[in-house]
């Protein structure tokens, strides 16, 4: 008898539980590399996720889209779950992964992934299993082109990126009267390096300066003496790397031991917009630019930006960065096109994602606001370009934004 | 191209190789007397940079001064990876030279991942020593005097390796390597040759750990990018060769560079495994190779 009680009130324990919940958690799969070379980019990418849905299910309450917390209203408040998933930068590996999440995990979403080596498996997945995968930090243009239904992007790419540097290039050049002749490419061999480093041929083609030398290397080599020789020898007006953290590390401090310093650097972030490596290069990487979609010092427009990077920093104990800044609105914006579909039916999803319309002071990003094409890029994503100046990174470009002058020392 | 870059990158290439060599023979001497790659050699120098790097952390003491003492604690870590696991290991009956592989893969990842459980995934990097950001300048061409005294220590470490062969304690090593059985009855205790080998192995790595430290970033994956390249060069070397080791790093360092530098950097590693296939068609047991 008493076993008989027992069995009945779990099951009543069971049946009560499901009902009380208010509204089922919508469930989002997150593919980082949380291991291997790119691991410290991943962990705090989970960071960033982590603190996104805390912004959506808590009560912080900051002026932001869906800052007031308290989960997704027309789910009935349902919570947003995140499902991690560590692809270790192998694009077969974030082919498995995402194929996991979707048929085992359920997931309605896919986000993700850092190197964009991986988003082309990932987003391949999701358009088989038509789920959305919103791209957050993947920065190779090629990606959107593809003609997937379901990639969406909402941080700009790297023709979007270079075109910004063009740009600074030209007007620090008006105002100043010392322009770019000569710039040198380094670049790793991935998708990433590649699109990137043609994208600048061909804006440099378009300005007339010349590509002294376009230098493409092995990533995560023990050494890279032998580059940064070439990129010596060259002595251009601009470097321009494409480079993950590691290879930032040794190209900066490379540039150093063999007696060079060089005039400017214009990074396409990456590698150089973390931490570790002005921890690592120290006074080496003062002057150096780079850019980014992120402008932390942008408060006075975004005043999100401080709460939710404190969030952040209470989680992960440091500042929130280009990377880490894309990943939490690339969450905020799935998450308001869920809200808005007011379903996880993938139609409805994938319509409400199409309509996507956010005017750029309701998200922490310098943009004007969040607005996909037919091909899923955001093209209301405007780049900055920042300088590194007493260890932090600075808002340079474009002027109107600007939080301090430029230090220009092309032709001098 | 001028003269000066040629040079220049030879030198920077010559320097990462004595690096390499370093790594090379502690792999090598494992290897020579087991039988056994090692697959946690990596690892090794990982921990031996965490180790210079905590420390540096801690007491802000140079790293160079932590050259013998990381070195120890590497010999003593080596020493207990052969009694708590390849001594075990060498016991099974059947398939001993796949278990011992597999004991030291997973040892590799079980490192790797308590490396980054304990210090987590970001990159670290020693901010202060005596030679940091130092760079000689001979006639145009540049060495950096961190690099520059890592290429002297592991020449060193290896004088103290040559020297260690010509002991009464060498002569053992190597009786051990040519017939392990045999040296039982002329007196030898197998087992603590062995164990004396994987400690001695440890330490070469270890040095090359604290060296590297200094100029190097330190990451639970750092080991990963260093151990293919010892594995090619113990091969290329000859297996069990010290002399091989020195040799086969050096030539891997300058191949390396010049194939960065003259072909395409993204070829490098195509460059170091195209000399390696050369010689294994002409010399399968490597270039100084006995076995």
């Amino acid at each position: 008898m008493q076993r008989v009680m027992l069995v009945v009130a779990a099951f009543v324990l069971a049946i009560g539980g499901g009902a009380a919940r208010a509204a089922d958690d919508v469930v989002i799969g997150v593919l980082y590399p949380m291991t291997g070379p790119n691991a410290q980019v991943g962990n705090d990418a989970k960071a960033a996720m982590e603190t996104a849905a805390d912004i959506i299910n808590g009560s912080h309450n900051i002026p932001m889209l869906l800052g007031k917390g308290g989960g997704l209203d027309k789910l009935g408040g349902a919570k947003v779950r995140l499902v991690f998933a560590d692809h270790q930068g192998d694009p077969q590996k974030a082919r498995a992964e995402a194929e996991r999440l979707i048929t085992q995990d359920k997931v309605v979403a896919l986000i993700g992934s850092y190197q964009s080596a991986t988003a082309a498996t990932i987003s391949q997945v999701a358009d088989r299993y038509e789920v959305p995968y919103m791209s957050a930090d993947n920065s190779s243009p090629s990606l959107n082109q593809r003609g997937l239904k379901w990639f969406f992007r909402t941080s700009p790419h790297d023709v979007m990126f270079t075109q910004a540097m063009f740009d600074f290039f030209r007007d620090i050049g008006a105002k100043t009267g010392r322009k770019v002749k000569s710039v040198v490419l380094f670049h790793e061999d991935t998708i990433f390096g590649t699109d990137s480093s043609n994208a600048q041929k061909q804006f440099a083609e378009a300005a007339g300066i010349k590509v002294a030398a376009d230098i493409r290397y092995r990533g995560n080599s023990p050494s890279l003496s032998a580059e940064v020789q070439q990129i010596k020898a060259a002595n251009a007006d601009v470097i321009m790397p494409s480079s993950y953290t590691s290879d930032a590390i040794l190209l900066m401090r490379g540039l150093h031991d063999v007696g060079y310093t060089p005039k400017a650097i214009m990074a396409q972030s990456a590698g150089f917009a973390e931490q570790a490596l002005i921890d690592a290069a120290g006074p080496l990487v003062e002057g150096v630019m780079s850019r980014s979609a992120f402008a932390l010092d942008a408060t006075k427009a975004r005043p999100a930006i401080p709460q939710v990077n404190a969030l952040y920093k209470a989680r992960n104990n440091k500042d929130l960065n280009d990377n880490t800044g894309r990943e939490i609105t690339a969450m905020i914006v799935l998450a308001d096109a869920i809200n808005r579909a007011g379903s996880t039916e993938p139609e409805k999803l994938h319509a409400a994602l199409v309509a996507t319309d956010i005017p750029g002071d309701q998200t922490i990003m310098p943009w004007k606001g969040v607005k996909f094409d037919s091909t899923g890029q955001n093209v209301a994503a405007t780049p900055v370009i920042q300088q590194i100046k007493d260890g932090k990174y600075r808002t340079i470009y474009p002027f109107d934004v600007a939080v301090q002058e430029p230090e220009w020392n092309v032709g001098k | 191209m001028t003269a000066t870059v040629i040079l220049q990158v030879a030198v920077g290439g010559l320097l990462m190789g004595l690096i390499y060599a370093l790594v090379a023979a502690g792999l090598s001497l494992i290897f020579g007397l087991m039988d056994v790659v090692n697959f946690a050699h990596g690892e090794l120098l990982m921990l031996a940079m965490y180790a210079t790097f905590v420390v540096w952390l801690a007491t802000g003491l140079d790293p160079l001064l932590l050259l013998v003492p990381v070195a120890l604690l590497l010999f003593a870590l080596g020493v207990a990876i052969y009694h708590l696991l390849m001594a075990r290991a060498l016991s099974v009956r059947f398939n001993r030279g796949m278990v011992q592989i597999f004991v030291t893969f997973g040892l590799a990842i079980l490192l790797r991942g308590a490396a980054q459980f304990t210090f987590g995934s970001d990159f670290q990097s020693i901010g202060t020593s005596l030679l940091a950001g130092h760079t000689l300048n001979l006639g145009g061409v540049f060495v950096p005097l961190p690099q520059l005294a890592a290429g002297i220590v592991s020449l060193l470490a290896f004088g103290a390796l040559f020297v260690i062969g010509r002991t009464e304690f060498g002569r053992a090593l190597e009786a051990t390597r040519e017939d392990r059985e045999a040296v039982a009855l002329i007196g030898i205790d197998r087992d603590r040759i062995f164990a004396l080998g994987w400690g001695l192995g440890a330490a070469a790595v270890g040095i090359a750990g604290v060296m590297l430290a200094i100029f190097y970033y330190v990451s639970p994956n750092v080991g990963a990018n260093f151990a293919l390249i010892a594995y090619v060069t113990v091969a290329l070397g000859g297996f069990g060769s010290l002399f091989g080791a020195l040799v086969a790093g050096l030539l891997i360092g300058l191949v390396e560079a010049m194939t960065a530098l003259l072909i395409e950097p993204s070829l490098k590693q195509v460059g170091m495994f195209a000399i390696y296939l050369a010689v294994l068609m002409f010399r399968p047991r490597g270039l100084f190779g006995t076995m």
